[in-house]
């Protein structure tokens, strides 16, 4: 009904291989693009810098670490230490007046170089061991920035992102803000939708089900692992320094805490190990399950004239919101991710409740 | 698990169900809205709690008067659990909703909220939090500590010490036991400036954050035979430290810390060990002031109280009041300027730089706000616990501002620099 599969023959190999072969998933897409593409206008500044800004940054971040945990199979502690690495390079990258679209490649760059140094802890071990590697990754990091202070800022440890400009417009203001993350998250979920489709996306997920399985296959684990670290690395560098440029404007070390490893890992488990659109649904989860539900019980509060005490006002959300992320799990443990894809397959065959795989 | 029709249907009404919920109308009356997004869930936890309280308490006295200079103070609290994603939907929102004031109470949402309030004109207070160079009015003007920063504190603290040494600190030992977070080492530049100046020898001993654990740096710092100690941290760290100088046999009389050590701490450490701990106060402590006796006459009294009654009066109650009386003396001298407003974050920048001399009836220093100075003067006391509550044993007094104002200065230079 409203798939509208009947009928549909794929005549050409190329038809049958696009990324979207059901012309309603791709509507959708399209449509989801251009209500993104007008947000900035369609929207007030409330939803565009407090909500949909954070959400681009944070699921291009949930991404790269998907890539290394959804599809590699390789466990990641310290992904916010990634980002941390991308986001300090590239500030004082701009700092000394290097252009940000060479920074933020050249904060990439470092993230993967120093991130695939510690991956490189991954060909020898494997599940909670190299979680506790990793997760070793993160302290260093942590360390080496907030003791050193020529790369965290002086005294105030606080580092200014000077005004910069993206091929040639001036980052100022929301809206230019908002389409460079746009920009970024697009290519980013581009290359994460297509990567699957080539012989690295394969042989990472070979990696991932058995590495030595994959290597008696002719996959070579050493390169693939430290490729899957490389690439990831350098996609959190790229976004650290989105982040650190659209969003913070003012980065210090405590930005780039375990906190944000854990918050990002949260968002690919809740919204689906090794999907695209599992890191979208998750990070809106995540992000803003807490100050929805916090706004709603202000606004139920003020509504009824409960005199909450503020302890309780401000803890409720908190648990609203670990109960929402259990209920989620529990109902359905492969993530977000996969509640749309039940709903999409119910859809595909409405009205009838079963069809005939 | 697959979709059945009923679960289908339960799941569209459940989405649907925030859509429809109607939108929030304010009456247009005459109000000064501020919005207090702070951290009540992470970090600053009963710190926040006590604060805030103090701050509702006296807004809720004022506006039981008749409001200031004809407005009334509107106050929206939100918890932002020290994350950076919900403190800047909580500005947002604010800033749509025609705040024109906020109070984040976090140094990590400070840092990040200040080029944002710069641009949009909305003044942010950040009182013991934040970056210390915004003291200097001139780069930041729309950033207001409002109160004693970390460089002015530990100044009066060696200013204290000086005193106590009768005038001279030559060939003395201070030792500063720190967290090791920038926020920890932030009065270094401070004390090593002073130790040339003054000719002490200064051993600073880091701890690992959050801090709950110290026992290996005490006993080192026992051994360095310390004349004075410093420790510097806030929350678990504090009270963790304390016990652990007092199990080191250090002289309490001669141990101080910042602004953050409260009653509460004192209950954790133990009253009676603790006698003698000095702390910076940066306003009048217990229920005698002026101000805090029409709270619990008028407010707490008449079954108003914002909290638990036994919390007024203490040490972080009373900041969140303090700092709640320089922002209405704000409003009040912006309606003085021009009482007909309209009332933008200009409006009450223009009051709040223009505070003179104000005391609140005694609960604070002599504060005066320049467009220069949003320190307010620089003025503090030190108190000392002496079992049951913190005893003033200074009287108001400013020192060491100049070697503080140079490393103001030199901050804030850099940040101008940095273009914003």
């Amino acid at each position: 009904m409203f798939y509208r599969r009947a009928g549909i023959r794929h005549t050409r190999y190329q038809d049958e291989r696009q990324l979207f072969p059901l012309g309603f998933d791709r509507g959708l897409i399209i449509a989801v693009l251009a209500i993104l593409l007008a947000a900035p206008f369609l929207f007030d500044r409330l939803y565009v810098s407090g909500y949909l800004l954070p959400w681009l940054i944070w699921t291009s971040a949930a991404l790269g670490l998907n890539l290394l945990m959804g599809w590699s199979g390789q466990i990641h502690l310290g992904y916010g230490a990634v980002m941390g690495i991308g986001a300090y390079g590239s500030v004082h990258l701009v700092r000394l007046g290097v252009p940000l679209e060479i920074a933020m490649i050249a904060g990439g760059l470092l993230s993967a170089t120093i991130g695939t140094m510690f991956g490189g802890a991954a060909l020898r071990m494997k599940g909670i061991y190299l979680a506790m590697a990793t997760l070793a990754m993160q302290y260093v990091v942590d360390f080496v920035i907030s003791h050193s202070t020529v790369i965290s800022g002086g005294s105030l440890a606080t580092l200014q992102v000077p005004p910069v400009s993206f091929l040639g417009i001036p980052l100022q203001g929301e809206v230019p803000t908002y389409y460079l993350a746009l920009g970024v998250c697009f290519v980013i979920t581009l290359f994460m939708l297509n990567v699957r489709r080539t012989s690295f996306g394969r042989a990472l997920a070979a990696l991932r089900e058995k590495d030595y399985a994959a290597q008696i296959l002719g996959i070579s684990t050493f390169r693939y692992k430290l490729l899957a670290f490389w690439v990831s690395s350098f996609i959190g560098g790229v976004v650290g320094s989105v982040l650190a440029v659209t969003y913070l404007r003012a980065i210090s070390p405590d930005q780039f805490h375990i906190e944000l490893s854990i918050q990002i890992l949260a968002m690919i488990i809740v919204g689906g190990l090794g999907s695209v659109l599992g890191p979208f649904f998750g990070t809106a989860l995540i992000l803003f399950a807490p100050i929805l539900l916090n706004n709603l019980l202000g606004f139920t509060a003020g509504k009824f004239g409960w005199s909450l005490p503020i302890d309780l006002r401000a803890h409720l959300p908190l648990m609203a919101y670990g109960a929402l992320v259990i209920g989620f799990l529990l109902y359905e443990p492969l993530g977000l991710a996969k509640i749309y894809a039940n709903f999409r397959n119910y859809l595909l065959v409405w009205p009838f409740r079963h069809a005939q795989r | 698990m697959s979709l059945d029709r009923r679960s289908f249907i339960a799941g569209s009404a459940a989405l649907a169900a925030p859509l429809v919920l109607p939108v929030q109308v304010f009456a247009q009356e005459k109000i000064v809205r501020f919005t207090l997004p702070q951290d009540f869930t992470r970090i600053y936890t009963f710190v926040t709690s006590e604060y805030n309280q103090g701050q509702r308490d006296y807004f809720t006295l004022v506006n039981d008067r008749g409001g200031v200079g004809g407005y009334k103070i509107v106050a929206d609290i939100t918890d932002h659990a020290n994350d950076l994603p919900r403190a800047i939907e909580a500005y947002e929102r604010g800033k749509r909703e025609g705040a024109v004031l906020i109070d984040p109470l976090s140094t990590p949402v400070a840092r990040a909220l200040v080029p944002r309030a710069l641009e949009d004109k909305i003044n942010m207070i950040t009182a013991y939090s934040g970056r210390s160079d915004a003291a200097d009015g001139s780069a930041f003007p729309y950033v207001l500590p409002l109160s004693i920063n970390y460089w002015t504190q530990a100044g009066l603290i060696i200013e204290q010490f000086k005193k106590t040494e009768k005038g001279s600190l030559k060939g003395k030992k201070i030792v500063f036991v720190h967290i090791d977070t920038p926020f920890g080492k932030e009065p270094l530049p401070i004390l090593n400036v002073l130790a040339k100046k003054e000719g002490y020898e200064l051993a600073a001993f880091p701890y690992t954050p959050p801090g709950n654990d110290q026992s290996a740096i005490w006993p080192q710092v026992r051994r360095a035979r310390p004349d004075f100690v410093i420790f510097w941290g806030a929350g678990v760290g504090q009270t963790v430290a304390l016990t652990e100088a007092i199990r080191n046999g250090l002289p309490m009389d001669r141990v101080s810390g910042s602004v953050w050590l409260s009653e509460s701490d004192m209950d954790v450490v133990g009253r009676e060990a603790a006698k003698g701990v000095m702390k910076v106060e940066p306003c009048v402590g217990g229920r005698e002031p002026k101000v805090i006796k029409d709270i619990l006459a008028d407010v707490v009294g008449k079954g108003k109280g914002a909290g638990p009654e036994n919390k007024v009066g203490t040490g972080y109650y009373n900041y969140g009041v303090q700092m709640a009386t320089l922002m209405v003396e704000g409003v009040r001298k912006a309606a003085e300027k021009a009482p007909n407003g309209p009332v933008t974050g200009p409006w009450l920048n223009e009051g709040l730089r223009s505070i003179t001399n104000f005391t609140a009836d005694g609960l604070l220093p002599p504060t005066t706000i320049t467009k220069d100075d949003h320190q307010g003067g620089g003025m503090g006391r030190i108190a000392r616990w002496d079992g049951a509550k913190f005893v003033p044993i200074t009287d108001w007094y400013s020192a060491n501002q100049d070697v503080v104002w140079e490393e103001i200065r030199k901050n804030s230079e850099e940040f101008k620099k940095s273009g914003k």
